[in-house]
């Protein structure tokens, strides 16, 4: 009877112990992306969250402040409208950027001259890096003579304008700038969306009798629309983000016209001598807690877009 | 027409283009797309033709194209803005930083996916909703912690010592690392292939490092290229990090952003840069055009 216990221990302490072996193994892979995501994901957002309450000294904390810093962001006179300015952000680019990119990949599958050269020619802005795009749209927006958009009008005989320094046109003209940057990604998405509409389906339509604009909306809408829900969402969180473009362009100005609340946050963080450190962490929390709500809510939708297909 | 006749149903069809309707709305759509690629390509052709212009002529000629486009005068423009820009050091550090990222990207990202995918030690479960988690985390929360990480690396405040990153690459290395959107789609990619493929070769004595290299890795080429061009370009194109991190060592994107204000630099010498800072990413789309353009199924990574 020991004998048998024995044996059979024995026989189970070898596989256990292979198998930890093999954890071990496979744990040793996987360390290094698990120590780089606790040293640049996860620990820095909860001390984010913790050092928010601290009173900093440049880099270093010093003391529990409590709600301080929060205060201190909150009720500075520029917060309420840097918000109001980020959301109109948000607005513009749904308003000039949404709808283009669908109609575009819509039109091109539908053409039989010259595809492959517009489908090549229309990714070029996707192609140039970030600043060197912005600082080429900075100078077509140039005011004075030398501005592409000013050269454009003067030949035009129409009175010149400032673009960028103007505070109504400030945000717009960066929400063109980050529309022309970002189609063509978007276009290549909803092409392969709208590609994937089988040939069947649009015949059928056609004995039908649907003409071409029934077609568009019968046929074609109905396979587009989940990722159209799931982009607006999309589009709504990163342009929320948005901080390289007044970073590079305009420095928030004119007169904190194109400010936003990240721009805010790096002004806190990097260019104020250190004296606000704890508010931009204060305002890292304010922004990820806005974030976190329509983040969840893309995840919900997802799911839902995913079981429906 | 004979490319009418071969055109697929679409909204469009064969009969709706044999009437003058149809046919006008065909090439309506035609122009609208003919348009959107002017207004694509316009803003660096602009940039590249003003870069050929005398300093004068930017600021008083009205015209689109430069007064002066002989080959003589293009040669020497090229070099002379060459000459002036000193873009040499930065391009060399910009190779550096791109070719690091792409390494331990693929290295770490890859190992990570394939870990999850195929190894699943106790904990990978944990590790795994953890990554999805982080996917959604917003970056504003953590800015200003990871700097202060870089200026005392491992820790994360300077009473405990640790070492500075600041003028190094590895700030930059870490983040293009830290892509759990990266190590996903390896990790629905290594899915894909067949267990028996890495249970032999572990039978023929490969071990976990071997497998991964010599059979997930190649097994996995589409999206190996498809990993390594994303990594590249955006390397290209680091931006806000370099700026917090690098001084001496400078990458081409922040060169570029520092010469805008140096008003030593005339400005059709400067449009040449923005050029020069655009040739490298637009090298490896036109290498590359195909992969990018399609061929990979990258809407697939699910949480």
């Amino acid at each position: 009877m020991k004998k048998i216990t024995k044996n059979h221990s024995g026989k189970k302490g070898r596989g256990r112990l292979r198998r930890l072996r093999n954890d071990f193994d496979a744990w040793i892979l996987l360390l290094p992306l698990v120590i780089i995501l606790y040293i640049m994901v996860w620990r820095p957002t909860v001390l984010g969250a913790v050092w928010s309450f601290f009173k900093m000294n440049a880099y270093t904390p010093v003391k529990f402040t409590g709600l301080d810093n929060y205060v201190r962001v909150l009720t500075h006179t520029q917060f309420l409208p840097t918000l109001i300015n980020t959301g109109w952000y948000v607005f513009w680019s749904l308003v000039i950027g949404f709808i283009p990119p669908v109609i575009i990949a819509v039109m091109l599958n539908e053409l039989v001259h010259f595809k492959k050269t517009f489908r090549i020619l229309s990714y070029i802005p996707a192609v140039i890096p970030g600043i060197a795009g912005m600082l080429m749209w900075y100078y077509i927006y140039y005011p004075g003579n030398m501005g592409l958009l000013n050269m454009v009008l003067t030949k035009l005989n129409l009175p010149q304008f400032e673009w960028l320094q103007n505070p109504k046109f400030t945000i717009i003209g960066i929400v063109i700038y980050k529309t022309w940057k970002g189609f063509p990604g978007a276009v290549l998405l909803y092409y392969a969306a709208v590609q994937s509409v089988s040939v069947e389906l649009y015949e059928a339509a056609l004995i039908d009798g649907a003409g071409p604009i029934k077609r568009a909306w019968h046929v074609t809408r109905p396979a587009l629309e989940g990722m159209l829900l799931l982009n607006l969402v999309r589009q709504i969180i990163s342009v929320f983000q948005t901080l390289d473009e007044p970073l590079a362009m305009t420095g928030g100005g004119p007169n904190n016209a194109s400010n936003t609340l990240s721009f805010q946050l790096y002004q806190y963080g990097f260019n104020s001598g250190g004296r606000a450190t704890g508010q931009a962490m204060a305002l890292g929390v304010i922004i990820f807690l806005i974030l976190i709500v329509f983040t969840l809510f893309y995840f919900i939708l997802n799911k839902k877009v995913e079981d429906r297909y | 027409m004979k490319k009418f006749e071969n055109k697929e149903t679409g909204i469009l069809s064969r009969s709706d283009l044999s009437n003058v309707s149809g046919q006008m709305l065909y090439w309506f759509f035609f122009i609208v797309l003919a348009l959107v690629c002017v207004v694509a390509v316009v803003p660096a052709l602009w940039t590249l033709l003003t870069a050929f212009k005398d300093t004068q002529e930017i600021y008083a000629s009205f015209s689109f194209l430069p007064s002066d486009m002989s080959w003589h005068r293009i040669t020497s423009r090229l070099s002379e803005s060459w000459a002036a820009l000193q873009l040499g050091d930065s391009f060399i550090n910009t190779i550096i930083l791109s070719i690091g990222s792409l390494v331990f990207k693929i290295t770490i990202c890859g190992l990570g996916g394939y870990v999850l995918s195929r190894l699943k030690p106790r904990g990978a479960g944990l590790v795994f909703a953890l990554v999805v988690w982080t996917m959604m985390m917003p970056v504003q929360i953590r800015i200003v912690p990871t700097y202060m990480s870089f200026l005392h690396f491992p820790f994360a405040s300077d009473n405990m010592g640790g070492v500075s990153l600041l003028d190094t690459y590895w700030p930059m290395w870490l983040n293009a690392c830290a892509d759990t959107f990266a190590v996903l789609l390896f990790k629905n990619n290594f899915d894909a292939i067949p267990i028996s493929y890495i249970e032999s070769a572990k039978l023929d004595g490969c071990g976990n490092i071997r497998a991964f290299f010599k059979i997930v890795l190649p097994l996995s080429m589409p999206i190996v290229i498809f990993e390594s061009i994303n990594t590249l370009s955006q390397a290209w194109s680091a931006f806000f990090t370099p700026l917090l991190v690098l001084d001496k060592r400078m990458v081409l994107p922040l060169k570029i952003y520092r010469l805008s204000m140096d008003p030593n630099i005339r400005m059709n010498t400067y449009f040449m840069g923005l050029i020069f800072a655009s040739l490298p990413p637009l090298l490896i789309f036109i290498i590359f055009q195909r992969r990018i353009m399609g061929g990979i199924n990258v809407g697939g990574v699910k949480g």
